[in-house]
């Protein structure tokens, strides 16, 4: 608890101290204190010890008792939200170094920093609905000050307002919600609404529809993503790294928050979280598959992985359901550890996205290429996030989809309908992994591999402060996907909070054991072959490409990002309709260049903005037909009042 | 002692078994096409030839390409250790069939990414094919292996590959999954008619032309990987077919097995032999057969009861 203050003079201290390297120490220092204070409250929990922390404090009216407590599922996401934007915090004082060689102010971009780690501990700790959403506004105001750090831009402004809207149109869904049970209970205490929560009924059924609906529009689920490829495109890289990896994941912490009230859930809020999970990870990996902008390519697949760990959430509400625990644990472990695991890699790609934003001035795939070989530790530890977003073996991404899809494939639901969907739900997810693994080899292998497209670039490796955030990150992703054990220990106290009924629930790690075994084998293995490759290939000639014979290549020949996945995306024209500009080349002989150019912009995003602009235009229509007489207007104002009045009036009675 | 037999067994028909298997497959061919066709062996030999040369490669490529081959060979073997080969499976655990298929697809995300090193268009072209059309296939392979799980509740993969249930219901699970798992052959082990591999024009090619740039060892282990992993898939449906029963014995099984993997391969090497290469536009539609008949699988295993 004492990490609030703490944090709070961070604030204080980066926006009144002079220097640039002061204030940075100061929001490091006070970031670094508050996380240890935090670990220090929240490993006991983990252990499974009684938590430290359960104190109540009277306050007045609006807000009462506020209590604050820290069970398994806050300390699960206290241990690597406030560690991970310390390395953020880190990184960004040398992303930003050049903007602040010009004279931008540092001490407001760490103050935000540190006001992002103050909102994790109120909205993961607090119990009060007023103070959880004081915590919430925080988190979302200062994200999008975050956002629009290069202001001046017209297109980060709109981006950043978008952001700003979305979000806030959340806000009001979740106020709407908490508003609904404040009704009932008379309490802002979150205890109280497990009674609302706890009893079937239609306004549980209400109140579940309005978090979740909030709650995914936090954490950028299809179709209301539209907000997020936008706001990571025009963000810093760390902001895109925090957003991605551990602000929006608030939205899932919220999710999970309320599920645990449910007790035993209605069947159809299972399936319902599972089919827009399965929706959003289809629908977020399709998209990554087709963008040319690297940052953006990486916004879709958040939306992509949240999606993975919602059909887990989904699929552990089942179990509760059907009184599954083998689905509990499988469902929720997975979704659990894969928000986790998602928080190290896509922080990490988002850093290596960012280091080569610094060094080149653009994060389109179309104009990078050779990257590997002026930015070698850049293109190790990005390969490193990216088989792990894939899902492959031996990383860490690799687990969490084994205990989501395995729970999956194992069935467990009462009717044969119910089994056979679960199977299919495990075949898109495979689908997902396997896209998502093109997405990957398409953008590492043509912004880091072959010759460099652009010869204007002069790529360079980031400075070690970077570097090491990013091997830090790389750390975290190889350690948990060669020992899965030690992420479980963070998930099973989450887990176990629901399976605390059932007497002899199986645990995550039993789950994985037998796995990892084989996992290890399949290293050893893998680690002797490349053994005796390289000790086979003493003598290395070096040679050209083969052109297949034609020989005046140039790098402006390669495959490019787009070219890569059109085979693949003309399949799902449908779903992801594509623009095309440019003349192709006419005629047997040409005699003028052709030229093309391919991108998809968002379908969801344009039929919304479509939809708006017909309304706009039938406003105008209607407007219009009125006549312009003053007379008219005030008595029609005059009725619609009357109508206030007598609707208002009847409300009461 | 068991397992250690068990083990050996593997790893003999690792070394033996995929070199034999190609080697039928063209030597079908040839015999079809009115040739001699080259001794079963000729993989092996190649390979052999490959091993004692240097390496050449090319001057735009990183440690990815050198290392790509490597771990092209090195998951085909660990994936084929939860599968039947020759005997028992040496590992097998529940849902071992997804640490097949993500090995499978960490081998091939590393071939692209070898291709995609040497900057060439060919083998730019050649990537984005076998990234489609793997994405493609995934949901077929993930889908058959649970019917044939489900039907016959086996814990591991071998164990659903290997135990028959008595019902004579579960005739259409078979059936489907042997559709299937043929296309899964053809798609993974890049024969006709997804991929010829015996074609001269690189246009056309979608895994020899992935491996143009490769050389000496580094080609050996890429090849020698495509083999392994053929015959892996060959003996998924070798498994299903196998005529003698889990009663007869430890060897006869075994004799079974291998005598059922020639059988696929005698198939394989017919279709290959008699049909010609579909256009690339096609081939998805023939994945679909692959997805159509593992939803019809799990659909057969899940009302006929099975589960």
């Amino acid at each position: 608890m004492l990490a609030i203050p703490v944090l709070l003079a961070g604030v204080v201290l980066t926006t009144a101290l002079p220097g640039r390297t002061v204030k940075f120490a100061a929001a490091v220092g006070s970031q670094a204190l508050a996380a240890g204070l935090v670990l220090w409250t929240v490993v006991p929990v983990l252990a499974g010890r009684p938590a430290v922390l359960d104190h109540t404090y009277a306050w007045s009216y609006p807000f009462e008792a506020i209590r604050i407590h820290v069970d398994a599922l806050a300390a699960f996401f206290l241990a690597w939200s406030l560690p991970l934007t310390l390395l953020g915090t880190i990184y960004a004082h040398g992303y930003l170094a050049r903007s602040f060689d010009e004279g931008r102010n540092p001490g407001p971009h760490f103050a935000l920093l540190n006001l992002v780690a103050l909102s994790f501990v109120i909205v993961y700790t607090v119990q009060n609905a007023l103070v959880f959403l004081l915590g919430w506004e925080t988190a979302a105001v200062s994200a999008w000050l975050l956002v629009i750090w290069d202001y001046r831009s017209q297109k980060i402004r709109f981006a950043g307002f978008n952001y700003l809207v979305s979000t806030h149109i959340g806000l009001f869904v979740l106020v709407a919600a908490f508003m609904l049970m404040h009704s009932r209970t008379q309490s802002m205490d979150f205890a109280s609404f497990a009674t609302v929560l706890g009893q079937p009924g239609e306004l549980r059924d209400a109140v579940f529809v309005l978090l979740a609906l909030a709650f995914a529009l936090k954490a950028a689920f299809f179709p209301m993503h539209t907000w997020l490829p936008r706001a990571h495109a025009a963000a810093p890289a760390h902001v895109s790294a925090l957003m991605s990896g551990v602000i929006h994941k608030a939205g899932l912490f919220g999710l999970l928050r309320f599920l645990l009230y449910l007790g035993r859930p209605d069947e159809w809020m299972g399936w319902a979280i599972l089919v827009f999970g399965l929706l959003s990870a289809l629908f977020g990996v399709l998209s990554t598959a087709a963008q040319r902008d690297l940052k953006r390519l990486l916004g879709y697949s958040s939306t992509e992985n949240v999606g993975i760990a919602a059909v887990g959430f989904g699929l552990g509400c089942l179990g509760l359901t059907w009184q599954q625990p083998a689905l509990v644990v499988a469902g929720f472990g997975g979704g659990v550890f894969h928000l986790f695991n998602h928080a190290l890699f896509k922080c990490l790609l988002f850093y290596a996205a960012g280091a080569i934003y610094r060094a080149t001035h653009s994060v389109d795939l179309e104009r990078l290429g050779g990257l590997a070989r002026s930015m070698p530790w850049t293109a190790a530890l990005f390969l490193i996030g990216g088989l792990a977003i894939a899902g492959l073996p031996p990383l860490n991404g690799f687990w969490s989809e084994f205990l989501v899809i395995g729970g999956l494939a194992g069935g467990g639901a009462p009717s044969a309908l119910g089994n056979v969907a679960l199977a299919v739900a495990a075949a898109l997810l495979g689908f997902v992994g396997a896209t998502s693994a093109l997405a990957v080899t398409r953008a590492f292998g043509m912004a880091f591999l072959g010759t460099p497209r652009d010869p204007k670039l002069r790529p360079a490796d980031p400075p070690p402060s970077m570097r090491g955030v990013m091997v830090a990150q790389a750390v975290g992703v190889l350690a948990v996907g060669l020992v899965p054990t030690l992420g479980l220990a963070l998930v099973q106290p989450v887990v176990a909070q629901f399976t605390a009924g059932v007497a002899d629930a199986p645990t995550t790690a039993s789950r994985l054991t037998d796995v990892q075994h084989g996992v290890w084998i399949a290293v050893a293995i893998g680690a002797a072959t490349v053994g005796v490759g390289v000790a086979l290939a003493r003598r290395v000639r070096r040679h050209v490409t083969w052109g297949c014979g034609y020989t005046v290549a140039t790098p402006r020949l390669q495959y490019t990002a787009t070219s890569f996945s059109a085979l693949f995306n003309r399949l799902f024209e449908v779903v992801l309709p594509s623009r095309q500009r440019g003349s192709l080349p006419k005629d047997v002989f040409p005699t003028k260049h052709g030229n093309l150019e391919i991108d998809h912009a968002d379908p969801v995003e344009g039929r919304m903005f479509e939809v708006l602009a017909q309304n706009e235009e039938m406003a105008v229509k209607v407007s219009q037909r009125v006549p312009d007489r003053p007379r008219l207007s005030l008595g029609l104002g005059l009725v619609v009042l009357v109508a206030l009045v007598v609707l208002a009036l009847g409300g009461r009675a | 002692m068991i397992t250690a037999a068990i083990i050996a067994a593997h790893v003999a028909a690792l070394v033996a078994w995929p070199i034999l298997l190609v080697g039928v497959i063209n030597r079908v061919k040839a015999r079809w096409a009115g040739r001699r066709g080259p001794p079963l062996w000729q993989l092996g030999f190649d390979l052999w030839r490959l091993l004692r040369k240097d390496v050449v490669r090319s001057t735009t490529s990183t440690a990815v390409f050198a290392i790509a081959p490597w771990i092209v060979l090195g998951s085909a073997l660990a994936a084929s250790l939860v599968v039947p080969l020759a005997g028992p499976a040496p590992l097998g655990f529940r849902f071992d069939f997804l640490l097949l298929i993500y090995l499978w697809g960490l081998g091939r995300l590393a071939l692209m990414l070898g291709a995609l090193d040497t900057g060439s268009p060919f083998e730019g072209m050649g990537a984005s094919r076998e990234a489609t059309f793997g994405a493609l296939l995934e949901p077929a392979l993930v889908l058959v292996l649970i019917a044939l799980a489900a039907a016959t509740h086996g814990a591991s993969l071998a164990e659903a590959l290997t135990t028959r249930p008595d019902d004579p219901q579960a005739a259409p699970v078979w059936i489907a999954a042997i559709v299937a798992l043929l296309v899964v052959i053809q798609v993974e082990g890049a024969r006709m008619p997804v991929d010829d591999p015996t074609t001269h024009l690189e246009l056309t090619m979608i895994h020899e032309v992935m491996i143009l740039d490769h050389s000496g060892p580094d080609l050996a282990a890429v090849q020698a990987g495509a083999a392994v992993k053929l015959a892996t898939a060959c003996a998924l449906v070798a498994n299903l077919i196998n005529p003698v029963p889990a009663a007869a014995g430890r060897l006869a099984v075994a004799g079974g097995l291998l005598a059922a993997s020639v059988a696929v391969a005698l198939v394989i090497g017919a279709v290959e032999a008699t049909v010609a290469r579909l256009r690339l536009r096609a081939v998805p539609q023939y994945i679909l057969i692959a997805v159509v008949a593992s939803l019809v699988a799990v659909l057969a295993t899940r009302w006929r009861g099975l589960a």
